[in-house]
């Protein structure tokens, strides 16, 4: 983001006022090399050492009581002789007080558990009812992940063909191709850094979705509007207005992650660092790690991507190549997107569902209106 | 046309207020998930392939055993193939686990006493006549407190009555002689109100000391869970093993029955034989030569067995059955046959200490994370900022109120839905605000903008809250677990969004764009807080004057 000061106004004024001029869709390779790389490691990561599944999809026992001043040794032996496996005894302590989370390998009788809940309220000198126990059957969370992916996968449906009716077939495939990307580095950065996979995971991955693509849809609608600007009498190719689109659309887009990200930090930082609600932390932290991939994603890959498959078609193709033989290969289109800014604002005043004005005022009449060709 | 303008916001203004103080004025407030307060959820499956019908049986089961233990918001669902039963709030986690996983077994019973209604109504109908008369009336009174009137309901009631002084100690040898000889003297006898007083009340038997052996007293229910009839019932004689199958029919004459089917040889039809000559005629251990069919604690039917020897494929119960009763009878007795066993697959108990810190955690993160929302909004846009803060104290009053109303359980995924949905709204107003931003910057007023910006604004705002819809519906639909709660509140939450952006914003911006304290403040004003080029000011100045 090193782009010449244009106009004396600082990179913060010219964020805040749109009218920076980064080349979005020229950068795309440097992006998607970046964020293949990312993949890759994830994906290696994935194959290699997998992911962390918490017991809902493996199955598995875990309670969690007061400690009471039991300390994690005297929890485990106590463990030990009831005959579990793989017993592991975590103390947590948060808001000053100290709770014991055991975690046991699924147990033959679904009874049991609550047997070893008596013994633990023994132990620890709390009532029964205040031990908490999540115990889960190994074939449940095969059920659980299965559904999920059912769940996923119309839910990529339904968002193509919503998108395809709403706008073009065209935005939908980027859409796509951003929302893969946004899973494959949360699930990549999960595996690499080794977090637990649970329910919450599921849930804050699904809602990245979401997020990604509800993004999405606020930068192309933007895109869809300054379609208009590139036509035979436009010197601006669809790059070109894809890139002022977006330069036009950042703010905004910093803005919704910005508001986004400060609640999903306060779960993070106050809910489970200073309070210690471990759900919370689940949700939270896959929240971010998605909400950063998906904010970069709709940025950097979705729309640049929409861009290089527009520019296939024959219609914005031979634009180009007229524009850059009247220009000369050399100019950058800079200028172009500069000058566009203006009319990209008077866009709107041509648009057909634009209501008439409310101040007295008439509006002054635009050098360049024709362009509304679809 | 200001007043048209403003009918919007007034509106919603009052809703949100109307709604948010009815709400909080009946001490409503939105029922917590049990990982919030704690209780008990258990997922549980059947343990073998089992029918539709036989699942939704078992689910019925579930619900009355759940009702039996008294939690506020139960909720039993059937998602594919499992069963889910949440429990917020549940005293007694062991015992409910044990309730909920119990498999529920149809038994035959004989009838050693019937009497209608409740045993409630019995003891009213009881101390009204021993405080009126103490003299042996009974006929009489018998028959004007409990309508059925012929006479041998009446020796049933006068038999129930001597249940707490002669039961404990006749029932378990032979129950014949409490039907035959106490009639008269409890009833003519002044004791009876000692007796309520140091003996222990009759009562239902409860579920966990149905067993099978056992001497035991059990209603039977109609459609609302009132009792109907009341039965004392003797050791069970057989399971519903014996049964094959079972089907309503309608006979020539119009009345519904149901057709029994029992199995071949000593487990079916022959035990079932055993039985009919125990009470045809009337024996013993069966004396009002009925046979109660019972599942899982609840008197189903009550038959009269007519003959002492029953082929196999010919078994029928009559009486004036409905058409939904004959059906639900033979259910019941299908049920029976092939009872579902359910194993848990997940069990999740919740301590009340723990579900309380997480409320308390997400609760403070939520307000905090909400508090910095709207100090950034308005450090960024000013004056405009107070219009989010306005509108997001509206969004959450109505949010508030629709989740206090709906009664549906907030989870701590659903809160993270509500949290997320937060920055959902947010963005519906940077949109906007940016989009006002452009406009603008093109030279036009701000009075002039507000509208125009709104009408491409909406567009976008409802094109990207319809795919979180679209996205919420469908994890709804085709989840399981949190993950429903989460999308549940996502939904909701996304479907406010629209409503406030369109009658609260929309409004709201204009009518802080006609006034010059906002426009021009060098503070707050407007169109600072979009735009601090000059031009635009002299713009937004030019449209105030």
């Amino acid at each position: 983001m090193t782009s010449p000061v244009l106009r004396g106004r600082s990179i913060w004024g010219r964020l805040y006022h749109g009218e920076t001029d980064i080349k979005f869709v020229g950068a795309l390779k440097k992006w998607a090399t970046v964020s293949g790389i990312v993949i890759v490691l994830g994906l290696v990561s994935l194959w290699q050492r997998g992911l962390n599944l918490g017991i809902d999809f493996e199955g598995g026992v875990v309670w969690e009581v007061a400690a009471g001043g039991v300390s994690v040794a005297d929890a485990q032996d106590a463990m030990a002789s009831e005959g579990l496996t793989g017993v592991t005894v975590q103390s947590l302590t948060a808001d000053g007080k100290t709770r014991l989370r055991v975690q046991a390998e699924p147990l033959a009788d679904a009874g049991a558990a609550q047997d070893i809940s008596a013994k633990l309220a023994d132990l620890t000198g709390t009532d029964v009812n205040d031990v908490s126990l999540n115990s889960v059957g190994p074939s449940w969370g095969q059920e659980i992940s299965r559904k999920a992916l059912r769940a996923l996968i119309f839910f990529l449906i339904a968002i193509t063909l919503y998108i395809t009716f709403r706008f073009e077939l065209r935005m939908a495939i980027p859409t796509l191709i951003a929302l893969v990307h946004d899973v494959l580095i949360t699930v990549g950065v999960y595996s690499i850094a080794g977090f637990q996979v649970t329910p919450a995971t599921v849930i804050a991955i699904l809602t990245i979705l979401g997020y990604s693509i509800y993004d999405g849809i606020v930068v192309f609608d933007k895109v869809d509007e300054n379609t208009k600007l590139v036509g035979a009498g436009n010197s601006m190719t669809y790059s070109d207005m894809v890139d002022l689109s977006l330069n036009q659309v950042l703010m905004r887009s910093l803005n919704t992650s910005i508001t986004a990200l400060i609640p999903v930090g306060s779960l993070l930082v106050l809910g489970s660092f200073v309070l210690g609600a471990t759900t919370l932390q689940e949700f939270a932290l896959a929240l971010l790690i998605g909400l950063f991939a998906g904010a970069y994603s709709s940025i950097f890959i979705a729309s640049p991507l929409l861009a290089v498959l527009k520019e296939r078609e024959p219609r914005y193709r031979e634009l180009k190549r007229r524009l850059s033989s009247r220009e000369g290969a050399t100019l950058p289109p800079v200028t172009a997107a500069a000058d566009g800014i203006p009319d990209a604002k008077a866009a709107p005043v041509a648009s057909p569902g634009s209501l008439p004005t409310l101040s007295g005022r008439p509006i002054p009449p635009r050098p360049r209106k024709k362009g509304k060709k679809r | 046309m200001r007043r048209k303008k403003l009918t919007p916001l007034v509106f919603i203004v009052l809703t949100a207020a109307v709604s948010l103080g009815a709400v909080l004025v009946s001490g409503t407030s939105p029922q917590l998930g049990l990982d919030l307060q704690g209780g008990v959820s258990v997922v549980l499956q059947p343990t073998k392939e089992s029918s539709d019908e036989a699942l939704s049986q078992t689910i019925e089961i579930i619900r009355s055993r759940v009702d039996a233990l008294g939690v506020a918001e139960p909720e039993i669902a059937r998602q594919g193939n499992s069963v889910v039963v949440e429990l917020p709030g549940v005293k007694n986690q062991q015992r409910a686990l044990e309730l909920v996983g119990a498999t529920a077994e149809l038994r035959f019973r004989p009838v050693l006493v019937a009497i209608p209604g409740s045993l409630a109504d019995l003891t009213t109908s009881t101390t009204s006549t021993t405080a009126t008369d103490g003299s042996s009336t009974t006929a009489s009174d018998g028959s004007s407190t409990t309508a059925a009137g012929d006479s041998t309901t009446i020796t049933a009631i006068n038999n129930l009555k001597a249940g707490p002084t002669t039961t404990t100690t006749l029932a378990p040898e032979t129950t014949t002689t409490v039907a035959g000889d106490t009639t008269t003297t409890v009833a003519g006898d002044t004791t009876t109100t000692t007796v309520a007083g140091d003996t222990p009340p009759l009562e239902v038997t409860p579920r966990e000391e149905d067993l099978p052996e056992a001497t035991v007293i059990l209603e039977e229910l109609d459609g609302d869970g009132k009792a109907v009839n009341t039965y004392q019932l003797g050791p069970s004689l057989a399971t519903g093993s014996i049964v094959k199958t079972a089907s309503a029919q309608l006979s020539q004459n119009g009345q519904w029955s149901v057709a029994l089917e029992m199995k071949g040889g000593a487990s079916g039809i022959d035990a079932f034989n055993a039985i009919a000559a125990q009470c045809s005629p009337p024996s013993a251990t069966c004396p009002t030569g009925r046979l109660a069919i019972v599942l899982d604690s609840v008197v189903k039917s009550a038959p009269t067995i007519q003959t002492a020897s029953f082929s196999a494929s010919d078994i029928q119960i009559t009486g004036s059955f409905s058409e939904s009763e004959a059906k639900d009878l033979a259910l019941v007795l299908r049920y029976g046959s092939l009872p579902v066993t359910l194993e848990p697959q997940t069990v999740q108990t919740v301590s009340p200490t723990l579900g309380e810190d997480s409320l308390k955690a997400g609760l403070a993160a939520g307000l905090l994370g909400l508090a910095l929302v709207c100090l950034y909004m308005i450090l960024y846009y000013r004056a405009l900022g107070i219009v989010v803060v306005l509108g997001l104290t509206v969004w959450a009053s109505l949010l508030y109120a629709i989740i206090s109303k709906l009664g549906v359980a907030l989870s701590l995924s659903g809160v993270t839905g509500i949290v997320v949905s937060v920055g959902v709204t947010v963005d519906s107003y940077v949109v906007y605000f940016e989009r006002l931003k452009d406009e603008l910057r093109a030279g036009r007023t701000l009075r002039s903008s507000t509208e125009r910006a709104f009408t491409r604004a909406f567009r976008t705002i409802l094109a990207a809250d319809i795919s979180s819809f679209i996205g919420a519906a469908l994890l709804f639909t085709l989840t399981v677990g949190p993950v429903r709660g989460f999308a549940f509140f996502l939904g909701i939450s996304t479907i406010l969004d629209v409503v406030v952006a369109w009658f609260f914003t929309r409004p709201m911006v204009g009518l802080l764009a006609s006034n010059n304290l906002f426009t021009n403040s060098p503070r707050l004003g407007v169109a600072r807080g979009l735009d601090a080029s000059p031009a635009a000011v002299a713009a937004a100045t030019g449209a105030a004057r």
